[in-house]
């Protein structure tokens, strides 16, 4: 339901502004509009005052600016509670922040590059890690070289032996070990005089060669291991120092930036909003809007902080500003879940309607109508139970498996009435088995049932249309829906009378009233009316998909079925009937959902809704972290 | 013989409305496709999109139905 809103207007001494905000925000339920230029004469002392908190406000984001900076060095520390008090504090962090920001920041450059050193040493060991072993027996011949390179497995290893042996005269030796990564690494042992040439071999190939920094790409392989070790054990230590003078200052400093950070974000969001009101010398007048039920509380502490010098006056809202009042959507719990879907649509017009009762009333009829079949239902519906419980704490998920288990149970009641589970004829001692009706058979029925059901559904959309036009003004526009809401009528007896035999006089009224309405259309609807009227009659046999759905869900069970029985085997058989039966249940979920969805967002509400309402968007303290996170982790104080 | 022609009348009603259905719903498919990747919090809108295009289908149905059966 579209929540009733007032206008109004809020008027107290000048110097009591920020605390009325104040008191305003806590609250959460005014949504402050900017000032009209109403009023109001503008005093030097006026706009002194006006550049006072202009500058004070430049000040705060600049001081919150180099905060946030600060905070991106720091590393997230379990919170602590600091007691200093936020203003007084202000002063000795404005002094000191810039120059902690300095420290904080070369100590961050210092400790990115001995990460990223270190993550350049750390990959390297595990190349070294796999070449210690193989270097173990041949390190004491100095006329040898090495060559380390990467393979994908050992297999590729022995590929290279016929070109190695070509290149070196046979003088050399391969041999491979695993790498902690998974790929495979191969040493190959060579004579200095050859090695030119297997580089070069290599490269052509586009064998990778181990690849080290460039301080040690000169040295022989087994000084490189060594140095490199030992490198990694500096680079750790130093990482370990830089890293601690961080968290000490974090543990020392992160409080109190914290607590700063906060106040200063409380503080600009109320030094915001002042540039929405409008004031004079002496006072200032808020203007805005609130749902009517929290009119009496907002009044109420008002009064009781203020003792009566701030008071709040409900204004009358003009016909010219319905199209600007803010929209509040609030439903009782049985219709939010249904909210997932309204949600889909653009926000409505405070002087139009919610969707939202409309699609949990007639969603889920027209999901059972579609199903309609019993052992389906009876399957969502546990389903639809064991994932309600599964993600209680998702509300979005929840409010889906809600949906699904209202559907589900409206499909169970359709079930029945069509004698249908998993395609096959209901038992015949279950309740309303007589009167099922089977839905393969009856294709003519049920095409004029769905038809008759889309009609109705497109009636109460233009009956829905009329007080919306004339809200508006626009008495010719409702007339017109008037009169092709009497021509539907009228079309309807008349095909009514040709499947059941009416009384001649209705009949003939029918007759007449549509002769004489057809002038009337042209009239209140321009030369384009019977276009329109066409629409809608089009519109009310597209309903016909509920009956085309269903029917095309229960062929494809009963093909499951046969299909069964086909196979002559009943293991195989009920795989292959659960398989198609599953399927056809994941059809059963998707197909109704959303032609569900399609006939009221084209068909139904394209008849009365008007999009394009204003969200309300009271003046409340962000719930949102105010500097998110950084990928890395960082950045929070 | 006359029963022939009214199947074959049946089948052409439903057969090219679900031609013309399958050729606006790639359409629109490939047009939404494109407008996911951009903007993902419009998954719903664009599957309500893409089942508009199937009046035509259901239309075709319907005729098909009245010719068989009325």
């Amino acid at each position: 339901m579209i929540v009733r809103m007032a206008k109004v207007e809020i008027v107290g001494p000048k110097e009591a502004l920020l605390e009325v905000l104040g008191l305003v925000r806590e609250r959460g339920v005014f949504q402050v509009e900017p000032g009209e230029g109403r009023g109001g004469t503008a005093s030097a002392a006026h706009t002194a005052s006006e550049r006072n908190l202009l500058a004070e406000q430049l000040f705060y984001e600049e001081l919150r600016r180099k905060i946030d900076e600060l905070a991106l060095c720091l590393p997230t520390l379990e919170p602590r509670q600091s007691y200093l008090d936020p203003r007084r504090a202000l002063a000795a962090i404005a002094a000191l922040v810039e120059r902690h920001g300095a420290l904080c920041r070369e100590w961050c450059a210092r400790r990115d590059e001995l990460r990223r050193e270190r993550e350049e040493l750390h990959r390297q060991t595990v190349f070294l890690d796999a070449l210690a072993p193989l270097l173990e027996g041949v390190l004491a011949d100095s006329a040898l070289d090495f060559i380390g390179v990467t393979i994908k497995d050992p297999v590729a290893a022995a590929q290279l032996t016929a070109p190695l042996a070509r290149l070196t005269g046979g003088s050399y030796e391969v041999v491979t070990a695993g790498a902690a990564d998974g790929t495979a690494i191969a040493l190959i042992a060579l004579t200095r005089g050859d090695a030119e040439k297997v580089r070069h071999f290599l490269n052509a190939e586009g064998i990778p060669e181990l690849s080290f920094p460039v301080q040690y790409r000169d040295l022989p392989l087994p000084e490189k291991i060594g140095r490199m070790r030992r490198r990694l054990a500096e680079v750790a230590a130093g990482l370990e120092r830089v890293e601690g003078e961080l968290r000490r200052f974090a543990q020392r400093w992160a409080p109190a930036y914290r607590l700063v950070r906060e106040w200063l974000g409380d503080r600009l969001s109320l030094l915001t909003v002042t540039a929405a009101s409008e004031e004079t010398s002496m006072c200032f007048v808020m203007h805005g809007w609130i749902p009517l039920p929290e009119l009496p509380g907002l009044r109420a502490s008002l009064n009781a902080s203020f003792a009566g010098r701030v008071l709040l006056e409900e204004k009358l809202v003009l016909a010219e500003e319905l199209d600007r009042v803010p929209v509040a959507i609030r439903n009782p719990a049985y219709l939010r879940p249904f909210e997932l879907f309204s949600r889909l649509l653009p926000l409505p017009l405070y002087t139009s309607y919610d969707p939202t009762p409309f699609i949990a009333v007639f969603f889920p009829i027209f999901f059972g109508l579609m199903l309609g079949d019993l052992g389906y239902a009876l399957l969502l519906v546990a389903a639809a139970l064991i994932l309600r419980r599964r993600w209680a704490a998702r509300q979005r998920l929840r409010d889906a498996a809600t949906v699904l288990l209202v559907g589900s149970l409206y499909a169970a009641a359709c079930g029945l009435l069509y004698g249908e589970c998993f395609g096959l004829p209901l038992p015949a001692w279950l309740p309303l088995r007589e009167l099922a009706v089977d839905r393969r058979h009856a294709v003519l029925p049920m095409l004029i049932f769905s038809v008759s059901v889309g009609a109705a559904h497109v009636l109460l959309g233009l009956l829905l249309a009329i007080p919306g036009e004339l809200r508006h003004g626009r008495r010719r526009e409702a007339a017109f829906k008037l009169v092709n809401v009497l021509i539907l009528l009228g079309l309807g007896v008349l095909a009514l009378g040709r499947f059941v035999q009416l009384p001649g006089p209705l009949t003939a009224t029918a007759n007449v009233a549509l002769l004489a309405l057809i002038p009337a259309l042209l009239i209140t609807g321009g030369i384009l009316a019977p276009l329109e009227m066409l629409k809608n009659l089009g519109n009310a046999v597209s309903y016909a998909r509920i009956m085309a759905i269903g029917l095309a869900s229960v062929l494809v069970a009963e093909v499951a079925n046969r299909f069964a029985g086909l196979t002559g085997d009943l293991l195989t058989g009920i795989v292959a009937a659960g398989l198609l039966h599953l399927v056809n249940l994941l059809l059963g979920v998707f197909s109704p959902t959303v032609h569900a969805l399609r006939l009221h967002f084209v068909e139904f509400f394209g008849k009365f809704m008007d999009y394009g309402g204003r969200p309300f968007q009271p003046f409340r303290k962000p719930v949102e972290p105010l500097n998110p996170p950084s990928p890395g982790g960082r950045g929070r104080l | 013989m006359e029963k022939v022609l009214l199947g074959f009348a049946a089948a052409l009603a439903i057969g090219l409305s679900a031609l013309a259905t399958g050729l606006a719903q790639s359409r629109i498919g490939s047009a939404g496709a494109g407008a996911l990747a951009e903007k993902p919090e419009l998954t719903g809108t664009v599957i309500i999109l893409i089942a508009i295009p199937e009046t035509m289908v259901i239309l075709g149905f319907v005729v098909a139905a009245m010719i068989l059966y009325l």
